[in-house]
Protein backbone atom coordinates (compact mmCIF):
# COMPACT_ATOMS: atom_id res chain seq x y z
CA UNK A 1 0.00 0.00 0.00
CA UNK A 2 1.16 3.51 -0.75
CA UNK A 3 -1.20 5.01 1.82
CA UNK A 4 -2.34 2.99 4.79
CA UNK A 5 -4.66 4.54 7.35
CA UNK A 6 -5.77 2.52 10.36
CA UNK A 7 -7.73 3.36 13.51
CA UNK A 8 -8.03 6.99 12.47
CA UNK A 9 -9.94 8.99 15.06
CA UNK A 10 -10.48 12.73 14.82
CA UNK A 11 -12.00 14.89 17.54
CA UNK A 12 -13.28 18.44 17.43
CA UNK A 13 -13.23 19.28 21.11
CA UNK A 14 -15.23 16.50 22.76
CA UNK A 15 -17.12 15.57 19.59
CA UNK A 16 -15.70 12.68 17.59
CA UNK A 17 -15.88 13.39 13.85
CA UNK A 18 -14.14 10.24 12.60
CA UNK A 19 -14.31 6.82 14.26
CA UNK A 20 -11.50 4.32 13.72
CA UNK A 21 -11.39 4.79 9.95
CA UNK A 22 -9.28 2.48 7.78
CA UNK A 23 -8.34 3.43 4.23
CA UNK A 24 -5.73 2.15 1.81
CA UNK A 25 -4.52 3.36 -1.57
CA UNK A 26 -2.23 1.18 -3.70
CA UNK A 27 0.42 2.63 -6.03
CA UNK A 28 -1.24 3.93 -9.21
CA UNK A 29 -4.71 3.41 -7.77
CA UNK A 30 -7.58 5.89 -7.93
CA UNK A 31 -9.68 5.60 -4.78
CA UNK A 32 -12.81 7.55 -3.94
CA UNK A 33 -14.39 8.56 -0.66
CA UNK A 34 -18.13 9.09 -0.90
CA UNK A 35 -20.74 10.10 1.64
CA UNK A 36 -23.14 12.84 2.66
CA UNK A 37 -22.11 16.30 3.78
CA UNK A 38 -20.84 16.06 7.35
CA UNK A 39 -19.98 12.35 7.04
CA UNK A 40 -16.32 13.11 7.85
CA UNK A 41 -14.75 12.86 4.37
CA UNK A 42 -12.95 16.20 4.44
CA UNK A 43 -11.90 15.59 8.05
CA UNK A 44 -10.18 12.38 6.95
CA UNK A 45 -8.42 14.20 4.07
CA UNK A 46 -7.28 16.97 6.43
CA UNK A 47 -6.04 14.49 9.02
CA UNK A 48 -4.03 12.53 6.43
CA UNK A 49 -2.47 15.74 5.05
CA UNK A 50 -1.63 17.08 8.52
CA UNK A 51 -4.09 19.99 8.70
CA UNK A 52 -6.26 18.41 11.38
CA UNK A 53 -4.92 16.53 14.38
CA UNK A 54 -5.40 12.76 14.33
CA UNK A 55 -6.18 10.87 17.57
CA UNK A 56 -3.31 9.38 19.56
CA UNK A 57 -3.81 5.79 18.40
CA UNK A 58 -4.26 6.69 14.73
CA UNK A 59 -1.87 5.16 12.26
CA UNK A 60 -1.19 6.96 8.96
CA UNK A 61 1.59 5.46 6.86
CA UNK A 62 2.57 6.98 3.54
CA UNK A 63 5.19 5.31 1.39
CA UNK A 64 6.25 3.24 4.41
CA UNK A 65 6.71 6.24 6.71
CA UNK A 66 4.51 7.20 9.67
CA UNK A 67 3.21 10.69 8.89
CA UNK A 68 0.49 10.98 11.54
CA UNK A 69 0.39 14.53 12.90
CA UNK A 70 3.43 15.62 10.93
CA UNK A 71 3.43 19.22 9.68
CA UNK A 72 1.42 19.74 6.48
CA UNK A 73 4.39 21.25 4.64
CA UNK A 74 6.57 18.23 5.53
CA UNK A 75 3.86 15.85 4.33
CA UNK A 76 3.49 17.83 1.09
CA UNK A 77 7.23 17.74 0.49
CA UNK A 78 7.28 13.97 1.11
CA UNK A 79 5.08 13.53 -1.98
CA UNK A 80 1.52 13.66 -0.67
CA UNK A 81 -0.35 16.70 -1.94
CA UNK A 82 -3.79 17.88 -0.79
CA UNK A 83 -6.04 19.85 -3.13
CA UNK A 84 -8.49 21.65 -0.86
CA UNK A 85 -12.22 21.92 -1.24
CA UNK A 86 -13.55 25.33 -2.37
CA UNK A 87 -10.95 25.80 -5.15
CA UNK A 88 -8.51 27.80 -3.05
CA UNK A 89 -6.16 29.62 -5.39
CA UNK A 90 -4.20 32.67 -4.25
CA UNK A 91 -6.47 35.30 -5.75
CA UNK A 92 -4.06 38.23 -5.35
CA UNK A 93 -1.33 36.52 -7.40
CA UNK A 94 -1.47 35.83 -11.11
CA UNK A 95 -2.01 32.32 -12.41
CA UNK A 96 1.67 32.24 -13.39
CA UNK A 97 2.73 33.31 -9.89
CA UNK A 98 0.46 30.66 -8.36
CA UNK A 99 2.33 28.09 -10.42
CA UNK A 100 5.75 29.54 -9.52
CA UNK A 101 4.81 29.34 -5.85
CA UNK A 102 4.10 25.62 -6.18
CA UNK A 103 7.40 25.05 -8.02
CA UNK A 104 9.53 26.85 -5.42
CA UNK A 105 9.73 24.22 -2.62
CA UNK A 106 10.56 21.48 -5.11
CA UNK A 107 13.31 23.42 -6.90
CA UNK A 108 11.46 22.97 -10.19
CA UNK A 109 12.21 25.75 -12.66
CA UNK A 110 9.25 28.14 -12.99
CA UNK A 111 9.26 27.68 -16.76
CA UNK A 112 9.10 23.88 -16.50
CA UNK A 113 6.28 24.15 -13.96
CA UNK A 114 4.22 26.40 -16.25
CA UNK A 115 4.91 24.08 -19.20
CA UNK A 116 3.74 21.07 -17.18
CA UNK A 117 0.42 22.68 -16.30
CA UNK A 118 -0.11 23.91 -19.86
CA UNK A 119 0.51 20.35 -20.99
CA UNK A 120 -2.22 19.01 -18.68
CA UNK A 121 -4.62 21.87 -19.33
CA UNK A 122 -3.60 23.81 -22.49
CA UNK A 123 -6.39 26.41 -22.18
CA UNK A 124 -4.76 27.85 -19.05
CA UNK A 125 -2.04 29.39 -21.22
CA UNK A 126 -4.08 32.45 -22.15
CA UNK A 127 -4.90 33.14 -18.47
CA UNK A 128 -1.33 32.97 -17.15
CA UNK A 129 -0.99 36.71 -16.60
CA UNK A 130 -4.36 37.43 -15.00
CA UNK A 131 -5.00 37.35 -11.25
CA UNK A 132 -6.10 33.84 -10.25
CA UNK A 133 -9.14 35.39 -8.56
CA UNK A 134 -10.48 36.09 -12.06
CA UNK A 135 -10.60 32.40 -13.05
CA UNK A 136 -13.87 30.48 -13.23
CA UNK A 137 -14.48 27.59 -10.83
CA UNK A 138 -13.50 24.98 -13.41
CA UNK A 139 -10.34 26.82 -14.42
CA UNK A 140 -9.37 27.16 -10.76
CA UNK A 141 -9.91 23.46 -10.17
CA UNK A 142 -7.76 22.44 -13.12
CA UNK A 143 -5.08 24.92 -12.07
CA UNK A 144 -5.12 23.41 -8.57
CA UNK A 145 -4.83 19.84 -9.83
CA UNK A 146 -2.02 20.86 -12.20
CA UNK A 147 -0.29 22.84 -9.45
CA UNK A 148 -0.43 19.85 -7.11
CA UNK A 149 1.36 17.73 -9.70
CA UNK A 150 4.49 19.91 -9.72
CA UNK A 151 7.40 18.06 -8.17
CA UNK A 152 5.94 14.67 -9.17
CA UNK A 153 4.01 13.69 -6.04
CA UNK A 154 3.18 10.04 -5.40
CA UNK A 155 -0.30 10.68 -4.07
CA UNK A 156 -2.92 13.39 -4.60
CA UNK A 157 -5.77 13.94 -2.17
CA UNK A 158 -8.45 15.89 -4.03
CA UNK A 159 -11.46 17.22 -2.15
CA UNK A 160 -14.72 17.61 -4.11
CA UNK A 161 -13.15 18.48 -7.49
CA UNK A 162 -16.48 18.85 -9.32
CA UNK A 163 -18.48 20.59 -6.60
CA UNK A 164 -20.38 23.56 -8.01
CA UNK A 165 -19.14 23.05 -11.57
CA UNK A 166 -21.26 23.07 -14.74
CA UNK A 167 -21.70 19.77 -16.57
CA UNK A 168 -19.31 20.74 -19.41
CA UNK A 169 -16.56 21.66 -16.98
CA UNK A 170 -17.08 18.45 -15.00
CA UNK A 171 -16.26 16.63 -18.22
CA UNK A 172 -12.99 18.63 -18.48
CA UNK A 173 -12.10 17.62 -14.92
CA UNK A 174 -13.01 14.02 -15.75
CA UNK A 175 -10.70 14.09 -18.79
CA UNK A 176 -7.79 15.44 -16.78
CA UNK A 177 -8.30 12.89 -13.99
CA UNK A 178 -8.57 9.99 -16.42
CA UNK A 179 -5.46 11.24 -18.22
CA UNK A 180 -3.58 11.13 -14.90
CA UNK A 181 -4.98 7.76 -13.84
CA UNK A 182 -2.21 5.21 -13.33
CA UNK A 183 0.58 7.83 -13.32
CA UNK A 184 -0.17 9.14 -9.87
CA UNK A 185 -2.21 7.61 -7.06
CA UNK A 186 -5.26 9.53 -5.96
CA UNK A 187 -7.76 9.61 -3.13
CA UNK A 188 -10.71 11.76 -4.15
CA UNK A 189 -13.73 12.96 -2.21
CA UNK A 190 -16.61 13.09 -4.65
CA UNK A 191 -20.40 13.15 -4.60
CA UNK A 192 -20.89 12.69 -8.35
CA UNK A 193 -21.45 8.94 -8.47
CA UNK A 194 -21.37 8.82 -12.26
CA UNK A 195 -17.82 10.16 -12.23
CA UNK A 196 -16.91 7.86 -9.32
CA UNK A 197 -18.12 4.76 -11.13
CA UNK A 198 -16.32 5.73 -14.34
CA UNK A 199 -12.96 6.36 -12.70
CA UNK A 200 -12.67 4.48 -9.41
CA UNK A 201 -10.50 1.46 -8.71
CA UNK A 202 -11.65 1.43 -5.11
CA UNK A 203 -14.50 3.15 -3.28
CA UNK A 204 -14.95 3.91 0.40
CA UNK A 205 -18.43 4.93 1.55
CA UNK A 206 -18.78 6.94 4.75
CA UNK A 207 -21.63 7.67 7.11
CA UNK A 208 -21.55 9.59 10.40
CA UNK A 209 -17.78 9.48 10.71
CA UNK A 210 -17.42 5.79 9.94
CA UNK A 211 -16.27 3.89 6.86
CA UNK A 212 -19.33 1.76 6.15
CA UNK A 213 -18.25 -0.01 3.00
CA UNK A 214 -15.16 -0.66 0.89
CA UNK A 215 -15.42 -2.05 -2.59
CA UNK A 216 -13.27 -2.77 -5.59
CA UNK A 217 -14.93 -1.06 -8.50
CA UNK A 218 -14.97 -4.14 -10.67
CA UNK A 219 -17.98 -4.92 -12.84
CA UNK A 220 -19.32 -7.40 -10.28
CA UNK A 221 -19.20 -5.06 -7.34
CA UNK A 222 -20.61 -2.22 -9.46
CA UNK A 223 -23.73 -4.17 -10.17
CA UNK A 224 -24.12 -5.28 -6.56
CA UNK A 225 -23.35 -2.04 -4.81
CA UNK A 226 -25.81 0.59 -3.80
CA UNK A 227 -23.70 3.68 -3.26
CA UNK A 228 -26.75 5.95 -3.52
CA UNK A 229 -27.76 5.03 0.01
CA UNK A 230 -24.71 6.90 1.30
CA UNK A 231 -25.56 10.17 -0.46
CA UNK B 1 -0.88 75.96 5.57
CA UNK B 2 2.28 74.62 3.91
CA UNK B 3 3.78 73.87 7.32
CA UNK B 4 0.58 72.05 8.33
CA UNK B 5 0.77 69.87 5.21
CA UNK B 6 4.49 69.23 5.75
CA UNK B 7 3.88 68.23 9.39
CA UNK B 8 0.99 65.98 8.31
CA UNK B 9 3.20 64.24 5.77
CA UNK B 10 5.99 63.82 8.34
CA UNK B 11 3.55 62.33 10.83
CA UNK B 12 2.14 60.15 8.05
CA UNK B 13 5.63 58.93 7.21
CA UNK B 14 6.36 57.99 10.83
CA UNK B 15 2.95 56.31 11.16
CA UNK B 16 3.56 54.34 7.97
CA UNK B 17 6.99 53.13 9.09
CA UNK B 18 5.73 51.88 12.44
CA UNK B 19 2.39 50.59 11.13
CA UNK B 20 3.63 48.42 8.28
CA UNK B 21 5.19 45.82 10.61
CA UNK B 22 2.18 45.97 12.92
CA UNK B 23 -0.11 45.41 9.93
CA UNK B 24 1.82 42.39 8.68
CA UNK B 25 1.94 40.80 12.15
CA UNK B 26 -1.78 41.39 12.45
CA UNK B 27 -2.49 40.15 8.91
CA UNK B 28 -0.25 37.09 8.86
CA UNK B 29 -0.36 35.87 12.43
CA UNK B 30 -3.61 37.43 13.69
CA UNK B 31 -1.69 38.81 16.64
CA UNK B 32 -2.21 42.29 18.09
CA UNK B 33 1.37 42.93 19.07
CA UNK B 34 1.67 45.54 21.82
CA UNK B 35 5.38 44.72 22.06
CA UNK B 36 5.68 46.65 18.78
CA UNK B 37 5.39 49.83 20.87
CA UNK B 38 8.26 48.65 23.06
CA UNK B 39 10.48 48.08 20.01
CA UNK B 40 9.59 51.58 18.76
CA UNK B 41 10.63 53.03 22.14
CA UNK B 42 13.82 50.95 22.32
CA UNK B 43 14.77 52.33 18.89
CA UNK B 44 14.55 55.87 20.29
CA UNK B 45 16.61 54.97 23.36
CA UNK B 46 19.33 53.16 21.38
CA UNK B 47 19.63 56.25 19.18
CA UNK B 48 19.89 58.45 22.27
CA UNK B 49 22.59 56.18 23.74
CA UNK B 50 24.65 55.57 20.59
CA UNK B 51 24.60 58.97 18.88
CA UNK B 52 27.02 60.67 21.29
CA UNK B 53 29.43 57.70 21.03
CA UNK B 54 29.24 57.23 17.25
CA UNK B 55 28.83 60.90 16.45
CA UNK B 56 27.47 60.21 12.96
CA UNK B 57 23.68 60.30 12.78
CA UNK B 58 23.08 57.81 9.90
CA UNK B 59 25.35 55.25 11.61
CA UNK B 60 23.45 55.69 14.89
CA UNK B 61 20.15 55.24 13.01
CA UNK B 62 21.46 52.02 11.51
CA UNK B 63 22.74 50.81 14.90
CA UNK B 64 19.35 51.48 16.53
CA UNK B 65 17.40 49.86 13.69
CA UNK B 66 19.55 46.74 13.59
CA UNK B 67 20.08 46.69 17.36
CA UNK B 68 16.47 45.70 18.02
CA UNK B 69 16.68 42.59 15.81
CA UNK B 70 17.95 40.25 18.59
CA UNK B 71 15.24 41.61 20.92
CA UNK B 72 12.57 41.10 18.24
CA UNK B 73 13.89 37.59 17.63
CA UNK B 74 13.63 36.70 21.33
CA UNK B 75 10.08 38.14 21.55
CA UNK B 76 9.04 36.20 18.43
CA UNK B 77 10.65 32.94 19.53
CA UNK B 78 9.45 32.88 23.14
CA UNK B 79 6.19 34.85 23.10
CA UNK B 80 4.69 35.41 19.65
CA UNK B 81 5.30 31.86 18.43
CA UNK B 82 3.31 30.49 21.37
CA UNK B 83 0.36 32.70 20.48
CA UNK B 84 -0.32 31.41 16.96
CA UNK B 85 -3.92 30.31 16.69
CA UNK B 86 -4.79 31.74 20.11
CA UNK B 87 -7.58 34.25 20.69
CA UNK B 88 -6.86 37.92 19.97
CA UNK B 89 -7.57 38.75 23.64
CA UNK B 90 -4.79 36.42 24.76
CA UNK B 91 -2.33 37.90 22.24
CA UNK B 92 -3.12 41.38 23.57
CA UNK B 93 -2.60 40.32 27.20
CA UNK B 94 0.66 38.46 26.49
CA UNK B 95 2.25 41.15 24.30
CA UNK B 96 1.05 43.91 26.65
CA UNK B 97 2.88 42.05 29.45
CA UNK B 98 6.04 42.08 27.33
CA UNK B 99 5.51 45.82 26.74
CA UNK B 100 5.20 46.50 30.49
CA UNK B 101 8.23 44.38 31.40
CA UNK B 102 10.31 46.11 28.71
CA UNK B 103 9.08 49.50 29.89
CA UNK B 104 10.31 48.81 33.42
CA UNK B 105 13.69 47.71 32.07
CA UNK B 106 13.94 50.97 30.08
CA UNK B 107 13.01 53.01 33.18
CA UNK B 108 15.59 51.09 35.20
CA UNK B 109 18.32 51.91 32.66
CA UNK B 110 17.42 55.46 31.62
CA UNK B 111 14.89 56.64 34.21
CA UNK B 112 11.43 58.07 33.51
CA UNK B 113 12.37 61.62 32.60
CA UNK B 114 11.96 62.69 28.98
CA UNK B 115 15.26 62.94 27.13
CA UNK B 116 15.55 65.75 24.62
CA UNK B 117 17.29 65.25 21.27
CA UNK B 118 18.23 67.94 18.83
CA UNK B 119 17.33 68.07 15.14
CA UNK B 120 20.11 65.99 13.55
CA UNK B 121 20.19 68.09 10.36
CA UNK B 122 19.29 71.42 11.93
CA UNK B 123 18.74 73.17 8.63
CA UNK B 124 15.66 74.68 7.05
CA UNK B 125 14.62 75.60 3.56
CA UNK B 126 11.96 77.94 2.26
CA UNK B 127 9.06 76.59 0.21
CA UNK B 128 6.35 78.98 -1.05
CA UNK B 129 7.37 81.46 1.58
CA UNK B 130 7.26 78.95 4.46
CA UNK B 131 10.37 77.83 6.29
CA UNK B 132 10.47 74.03 6.68
CA UNK B 133 12.95 71.81 8.56
CA UNK B 134 15.00 69.65 6.17
CA UNK B 135 14.84 66.78 8.70
CA UNK B 136 11.07 66.46 8.39
CA UNK B 137 11.33 66.35 4.62
CA UNK B 138 13.96 63.63 4.98
CA UNK B 139 11.51 61.58 7.09
CA UNK B 140 8.90 61.85 4.31
CA UNK B 141 11.46 60.77 1.69
CA UNK B 142 12.56 57.79 3.83
CA UNK B 143 8.91 56.69 4.27
CA UNK B 144 8.26 56.93 0.52
CA UNK B 145 11.49 55.05 -0.26
CA UNK B 146 10.50 52.30 2.20
CA UNK B 147 7.04 52.03 0.64
CA UNK B 148 8.67 51.52 -2.77
CA UNK B 149 11.14 48.95 -1.38
CA UNK B 150 8.34 47.02 0.33
CA UNK B 151 6.32 47.03 -2.89
CA UNK B 152 9.33 45.73 -4.86
CA UNK B 153 10.03 43.07 -2.20
CA UNK B 154 6.43 41.85 -2.23
CA UNK B 155 5.90 41.94 -5.99
CA UNK B 156 9.29 40.83 -7.29
CA UNK B 157 10.77 38.36 -4.79
CA UNK B 158 9.59 34.83 -4.11
CA UNK B 159 9.69 35.56 -0.37
CA UNK B 160 7.37 38.51 -0.99
CA UNK B 161 4.95 36.38 -2.99
CA UNK B 162 4.94 33.77 -0.23
CA UNK B 163 4.05 36.52 2.25
CA UNK B 164 1.22 37.78 -0.01
CA UNK B 165 -0.04 34.22 -0.38
CA UNK B 166 0.30 33.58 3.37
CA UNK B 167 -1.69 36.71 4.14
CA UNK B 168 -4.51 35.37 1.98
CA UNK B 169 -4.47 31.66 2.79
CA UNK B 170 -1.83 30.20 5.08
CA UNK B 171 -3.14 26.62 4.75
CA UNK B 172 -2.86 26.64 0.98
CA UNK B 173 0.75 27.80 1.16
CA UNK B 174 1.61 25.08 3.69
CA UNK B 175 -0.14 22.55 1.46
CA UNK B 176 2.28 23.49 -1.31
CA UNK B 177 5.18 22.36 0.90
CA UNK B 178 6.27 25.85 1.99
CA UNK B 179 7.18 26.44 5.65
CA UNK B 180 5.25 29.69 5.72
CA UNK B 181 6.04 30.26 9.40
CA UNK B 182 9.67 30.97 8.55
CA UNK B 183 8.56 33.81 6.27
CA UNK B 184 6.21 35.17 8.90
CA UNK B 185 9.12 35.24 11.37
CA UNK B 186 11.18 37.13 8.78
CA UNK B 187 8.32 39.60 8.29
CA UNK B 188 8.01 40.03 12.05
CA UNK B 189 11.69 40.84 12.40
CA UNK B 190 11.70 43.25 9.45
CA UNK B 191 8.54 44.88 10.84
CA UNK B 192 10.20 45.24 14.24
CA UNK B 193 13.30 46.82 12.70
CA UNK B 194 10.98 49.28 10.92
CA UNK B 195 9.21 50.04 14.22
CA UNK B 196 12.62 50.86 15.71
CA UNK B 197 13.37 53.03 12.69
CA UNK B 198 10.06 54.81 13.33
CA UNK B 199 11.16 55.47 16.93
CA UNK B 200 14.54 56.65 15.74
CA UNK B 201 13.06 59.10 13.25
CA UNK B 202 10.40 60.31 15.68
CA UNK B 203 12.79 60.90 18.60
CA UNK B 204 14.25 64.21 17.32
CA UNK B 205 10.73 65.54 16.60
CA UNK B 206 9.47 64.77 20.10
CA UNK B 207 11.30 63.47 23.19
CA UNK B 208 12.55 60.03 24.15
CA UNK B 209 10.53 58.72 27.08
CA UNK B 210 9.28 55.29 28.18
CA UNK B 211 5.69 55.79 27.01
CA UNK B 212 6.45 57.32 23.63
CA UNK B 213 5.56 54.05 21.91
CA UNK B 214 2.21 53.56 23.58
CA UNK B 215 0.61 56.69 22.19
CA UNK B 216 1.93 56.03 18.69
CA UNK B 217 0.78 52.38 18.86
CA UNK B 218 -2.81 53.49 19.36
CA UNK B 219 -2.50 55.69 16.28
CA UNK B 220 -0.81 52.85 14.43
CA UNK B 221 -3.69 50.58 15.40
CA UNK B 222 -6.06 53.07 13.76
CA UNK B 223 -3.89 53.13 10.62
CA UNK B 224 -3.87 49.36 10.35
CA UNK B 225 -7.64 49.03 10.78
CA UNK B 226 -8.49 51.91 8.43
CA UNK B 227 -5.97 50.65 5.85
CA UNK B 228 -7.13 47.03 6.09
CA UNK B 229 -5.44 44.20 8.03
CA UNK B 230 -2.33 43.04 6.21
CA UNK B 231 -3.03 45.45 3.34
CA UNK B 232 0.32 47.15 2.78
CA UNK B 233 -0.98 49.64 0.21
CA UNK B 234 -3.97 50.48 2.37
CA UNK B 235 -1.61 51.00 5.32
CA UNK B 236 0.40 53.49 3.26
CA UNK B 237 -2.67 55.51 2.24
CA UNK B 238 -4.22 55.37 5.73
CA UNK B 239 -0.98 56.47 7.44
CA UNK B 240 -0.60 59.59 5.32
CA UNK B 241 -4.33 60.33 5.43
CA UNK B 242 -4.51 60.07 9.22
CA UNK B 243 -1.23 61.96 9.63
CA UNK B 244 -2.75 64.77 7.60
CA UNK B 245 -6.00 64.63 9.59
CA UNK B 246 -4.01 64.98 12.82
CA UNK B 247 -1.99 67.85 11.50
CA UNK B 248 -4.93 69.79 10.08
CA UNK B 249 -7.16 69.18 13.12
CA UNK B 250 -4.31 70.02 15.48
CA UNK B 251 -3.72 73.30 13.66
CA UNK B 252 -7.22 74.52 14.56
CA UNK B 253 -7.83 72.72 17.83
CA UNK B 254 -4.91 70.73 19.30
CA UNK B 255 -6.79 68.41 21.69
CA UNK B 256 -9.04 67.19 18.86
CA UNK B 257 -6.26 65.84 16.64
CA UNK B 258 -6.23 62.30 18.08
CA UNK B 259 -9.99 62.32 18.62
CA UNK B 260 -10.40 62.90 14.89
CA UNK B 261 -8.25 59.84 14.14
CA UNK B 262 -10.29 57.60 16.43
CA UNK B 263 -13.54 59.02 15.04
CA UNK B 264 -12.37 57.96 11.56
CA UNK B 265 -11.42 54.56 13.00
CA UNK B 266 -14.94 54.19 14.44
CA UNK B 267 -16.55 55.12 11.10
CA UNK B 268 -14.24 52.70 9.30
CA UNK B 269 -15.26 49.89 11.66
CA UNK B 270 -18.92 50.69 11.14
CA UNK B 271 -18.49 50.50 7.36
CA UNK B 272 -16.10 47.52 7.32
CA UNK B 273 -16.29 45.51 10.56
CA UNK B 274 -13.14 43.42 10.99
CA UNK B 275 -13.23 39.70 11.40
CA UNK B 276 -10.34 38.43 13.52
Amino acid sequence: MLLEVEHLDVFYGKAQAVHSAAIGVKPGEMAFLVGRNGAGKTTIMRAISGFTRAGADSRIHFNGVDIANHRPEEIARSGLRYVFQDKRVITKLTVRENIHLAAYPFHVSPKAAVAKICDIYPRIEKFLNIKAGGLSGGQRQLLLIGRALIGNPKLLLIDEPTEGLAAGIIEDVFKVLSQLKGDVSMLIVEQNLDLVRRLADRIYAMKEGRIMMELDNSADSRSGSNLEQFL
Amino acid sequence: MISVIAYGLTLGGILYIISIGFSFTFGTMKIVNYAHALIFTIGGYILYATLPRIGFYPAAVLAATLGVIPIAFIIERFVIRNLYGESVDLTIIATYAVFLIGLDVLKWIWGSNPLQMSDPINKTFTFLGTELPVYRMAVIVIALALAILIEIFLQRSMAGKIVIAGLEDKETVRGLGISVQRYFTMVFIIGSALAALGGVLYAPITVVEPYMGFQILMLSFAVVIVGGLGNWRGTFVAAFFLGMVMSVTGRWWGPASEVAVFAILAVSLLIHPIDI
